[in-house]
């Protein structure tokens, strides 16, 4: 079957599941219809202690990720490092070669290699919790047809967005938004500036600044202004730049 | 030997291609900086589909790739009568007999000079044996200016379709050669090959145990 249509089935049969699981098992097999014998879809942390919410499918071989987890090499491994620094598709070959790796993150490639593991590709994934994830794939003995490439790309990334929805439902339904005084008092409150400044600086009353930053952490549910920043820089609400000014 | 990959067997030479689509990312963009896409460390073109014929010279269907060449058919929208039809003022050879070579592609480790020619050479010979296998009486190419000269003097029939166009190594220019048994003779005398180089494997072939 092309792999234009392998992928189109895939989109179509997302559309039409509500189970997280199903569309689990109908992604690596549709990867594994391509050509790709492992397949690892997941946050970066640690694949034994799956964060709740987060996306977790990974069919590499059982000892391995068992090995991985007591070494815990979800903390080092350089295909995550390197996945939340590139913006797009890269093969490990090429990238990690590129990269100036520590003995013990060496260690990570080489082990996974003894378990076949080598020669990936890794697809960085934007996920909407705080947790950087990416899709790591294997090609087996077989190869897969470089013209399949851009097929592949679609069903990882529609795939992950399609599991990410089933398992947070809830999650368009309520998100946060700072009213732009709130986004202010918490930037400032950011680069670390205390209520009377944050006051003097916006011409306000320093009490008007500190009530519009506990109202921003009252919208993140969270009790302490670090946490809200932290929220809010993730959420995109607070860009990195504006915090060092 | 250099393995001739289609449609119908194209299934059996993953990880050839693959090799062929890194190195042309390396060679194509990494060193000469030629505006084209990339993906994941390989470039792949509009023209790269079902419908070229890939020449791949390697040991193996899993060893090292040491040169590569695209092969496409004219009577669909091809390079030069999409990217390059100034250089044609004579008039642009296209039909069902007709072949477009593409994308010649040495290793990236591969010396300059005499080892380069070769390599040509080989290549050359490949893409004639096999446009005879396919019935194919001429072959286009643009060349730049190092590849020119060389393309010239290999031994096949060759004209320029217009003049060059551009400066010094930017130089390029379109010809067309004749396919005929002649001229693959005159080509395997100059390189000393002895014997076919082109290997059709195909697609349903039992596998190794």
């Amino acid at each position: 079957m092309p792999a234009s249509k392998i992928a189109l089935d895939f989109l179509d049969f997302c559309e039409k599941q509500t189970s997280a699981q199903v569309i689990e098992d109908r992604f690596v097999s549709t990867l594994q219809a391509l050509g790709y014998e492992y397949v690892a879809c997941a946050s970066h942390v640690d694949p034994l202690r799956p964060r709740p919410g987060g996306v977790s499918v990974l069919n590499y071989p059982v000892p391995w990720v068992q090995h991985y987890s007591e070494a815990d090499f979800a903390r080092i491994d350089p295909v995550f490092l390197a996945a939340r620094i590139m913006s797009s598709p890269f093969n490990w070959v090429d990238c990690l070669a590129k990269m100036r790796l520590s003995r013990e993150q060496k260690r990570v490639l080489d082990e996974g290699a003894l378990y076949g593991l080598s020669k990936g590709l890794t697809i960085p994934l934007r996920s909407p919790d705080v947790i950087p994830a990416s899709c790591s794939l294997i090609a087996g003995s077989d190869g897969v047809d470089p013209l399949a490439m851009a097929h592949v790309l679609m069903i990882v990334i529609y795939g992950h967005g399609a599991m990410h929805r089933r398992l947070n439902p809830d999650a368009l339904a309520d998100p946060v938004v700072l009213p732009p005084r709130e986004r202010e008092c918490l930037t400032l409150a950011g680069c670390g500036k205390s209520d009377w400044v944050i006051g003097e600086v916006l011409g306000v009353n320093w009490r008007t600044a500190h009530n519009a930053i506990e109202r921003a952490k009252k919208r993140y549910g969270v009790s302490s202004r670090v946490q809200a920043v932290v929220r809010a820089v993730f959420d995109g609400q607070i860009m990195v730049d504006d915090l060092t000014g | 030997m250099i393995y001739i990959v289609s449609e119908e067997n194209r299934r059996r030479f993953h990880h050839l291609l693959t090799e062929m689509h890194r190195q042309r990312k390396q060679v194509f963009i990494d060193k000469l900086k030629w505006r084209l896409e990339e993906s994941a460390g390989l470039e792949i073109d509009s023209y790269d589909s079902h419908d070229a014929i890939y020449l791949i010279e390697a040991g193996t269907l899993t060893s090292d790739v040491s040169v590569s060449a695209r092969l496409l058919p004219t009577v669909r929208p091809h390079l030069l009568s999409q990217q390059f039809a100034d250089l044609c003022e004579e008039g642009l050879p296209a039909g069902p007999g007709v072949w477009e070579a593409t994308r010649f592609c040495p290793a990236p480790d591969t010396p300059a000079g005499a080892p380069r020619r070769q390599m040509l050479g080989r290549m050359i010979a490949g893409i004639m044996e096999t446009a005879l296998l396919f019935g194919i009486e001429q072959v286009t190419y643009v060349a730049d200016a190092a590849l020119a000269p060389m393309a010239l003097k290999v031994g096949w029939d060759v004209r320029a379709l217009g003049a060059p166009r551009g400066e010094g190594r930017n130089r390029i220019q379109a010809f067309v050669a004749s396919i005929d048994g002649a001229g693959l003779k005159r080509v395997r005398e100059a390189f000393a090959i002895t014997a076919p180089l082109t290997r059709f494997v195909p697609a349903d072939l039992a596998r190794a145990a």
